[in-house]
């Protein structure tokens, strides 16, 4: 099955500050260096990451 | 890179609270390793860089050297929505706005020649357990992954805190118990050497802020509360945009981040692990600054890792005198304060300027002294209506 994308990042936005890896209560984002990797599977959509985002660069679909 | 296959210590977060906790430990003798996932410790900052002079000559009394400072500051000034604003400001200096990119790499440096190992651009994956017991971490440098074994593991993970997450700490933050912030680092900005507050809608549940750095430069930014769906970039733009004295000031850095303002992590310590720093949410909730706090716990916590060394007991029970030394002496403090951030985030902006427009500079301080009683009763004298949300800090 293929993996349905619900966390989309717009990289134009985001300042790699690691605010969203903060409140994901399912630990499904990680922030190395310049790269935010979301767990498509783990996530939820409980849109906790796109709320607190300081640049509003997460959008759940 | 080489690595040895088991330490006394492992440390998750060249921050503060991290380096601090490495030095005390590598000077009590123990095998530590620090680690940070970045490859620059340090950077990129996330953070207003501001501590107070009574922080540093409790975490820090060697002093901070000179490069690690942008400015140092003498007083605060506050500014209520109706413009009024209330000065406290000494003769002496009273705090400072770091640099710390530079002051990081110089923690993580003193832990090094205290006998730490330190390792940028290493993450820690995830822990390893053994018959119940956490007993080691597996790490990844650039290509290259590993294992660890360790008696300790030390979460100074700041905010992202995965592995106390990964642990079972309750280090995850709520979005009421969190502000997210904007900052820009701007040039050719003339201050004095005062930190400015701003209050009021311009920030709900949160504030504006401007920290001189020296050289004309300073961090100016914008906290707003996790709940409140304000957009921090828009709030802080808007905020530049209409006041003249930002016209010619430039852009040299975009900073931001998400902050706890909550209560701090109630357990701090399991067995062969300890949570430090931020990680554990030892924020001041009232303005979000944990630099000092961060330091504190790191050498309280340093101190009984040591004796834990000495005396080859790292289970929970031993590790609790952390715990219970920080609660004894900053547990109460952080209580009345993050009593006074839920009065404050009820206060709309008449209410501000009405408080504001009220108080002496000597109220302001009993306040940040936690001496609330004597200041609202005398607000409440002019503005009796204030009662139900003031009578909290009655």
């Amino acid at each position: 099955m293929s993996e349905i994308e619900k966390f989309r990042l717009d990289e134009r936005k985001c300042i790699y500050c690691g605010g969203c890896v903060s409140v994901c209560p399912v630990l499904a984002i990680t922030l190395e260096e310049t790269r935010i990797i979301c767990d498509q599977k783990k996530c939820t959509r409980c849109r906790a990451c796109e709320k607190v985002c300081p640049l509003k660069a997460i959008t759940i679909i | 890179m080489r690595l040895m296959e088991r330490y006394d210590a492992v440390v998750v977060g060249a921050g503060p609270a991290g380096s601090t906790f490495a030095k005390i430990a590598a000077e009590g003798g123990m095998e530590v390793l620090l680690l940070d996932k970045k490859k620059e410790i340090g950077s990129p900052v996330r953070c207003g860089e501001g501590i107070g002079d009574a922080w540093v000559s409790r975490v820090w009394p060697q002093g901070i050297p000179s490069a690690c400072i942008g400015a140092r500051i003498s007083g605060a000034i506050v500014f209520a929505p109706n413009g009024k604003s209330l000065c406290i400001r000494a003769s002496h200096t009273t705090g400072f706005v770091l640099e710390r990119k530079i002051f990081d790499k110089y923690l993580a440096v003193e832990a090094a020649k205290a006998g730490a190992h330190v390792l940028a651009r290493t993450m820690a994956t995830s822990l390893i357990k053994e018959d119940g017991r956490f007993t080691g971490m597996r790490l990844k440098h650039m290509e290259e992954e590993f294992e660890v074994k360790t008696d300790l593991i030390v979460s100074a993970e700041g905010m992202e805190a995965r592995i106390a997450r990964e642990a079972g700490f309750q280090s995850l933050a709520t979005l009421y118990d969190v502000d997210t912030c904007v900052e820009y680092e701007m040039a050719d900005l003339p201050c004095e050497d005062l930190i400015e507050l701003y209050f009021g809608s311009i920030a709900p549940r949160g504030y504006a802020w401007v920290f001189p750095k020296g050289n004309q430069l300073a961090n100016v930014g914008i906290g707003v509360g996790g709940l409140t769906g304000a957009n921090p970039k828009k709030l802080l733009d808007s905020f530049i945009e209409k006041n003249e004295r930002f016209r010619k000031a430039e852009v040299i850095e975009v900073k931001g981040g998400v902050i706890s303002v909550g209560e701090p992590v109630k357990e701090k310590v399991k067995d062969n692990l300890m949570v430090i720093g931020t990680a554990a949410h030892l924020v001041d909730p009232t303005h979000g600054g944990g630099i000092g706090l961060a330091m504190e716990s790191g050498i309280i916590a340093g101190r009984v890792a040591v004796k834990a060394f000495q005396k080859k007991d790292f289970s929970k029970k031993h590790l609790m005198h952390y715990e219970m030394a920080w609660d004894a002496r900053e547990g109460n403090k952080l209580e009345k304060r993050l009593l006074l951030r839920k009065v404050l985030e009820k206060l709309n902006d008449d209410d501000y300027s009405n408080i504001i427009g009220e108080i002496s500079a000597d109220d302001l301080q009993k306040v940040l002294d936690g001496n609330y009683k004597s200041v609202v009763a005398k607000v409440l004298l002019k503005h009796p209506s204030l009662l139900k949300v003031l009578s909290a800090l009655l």
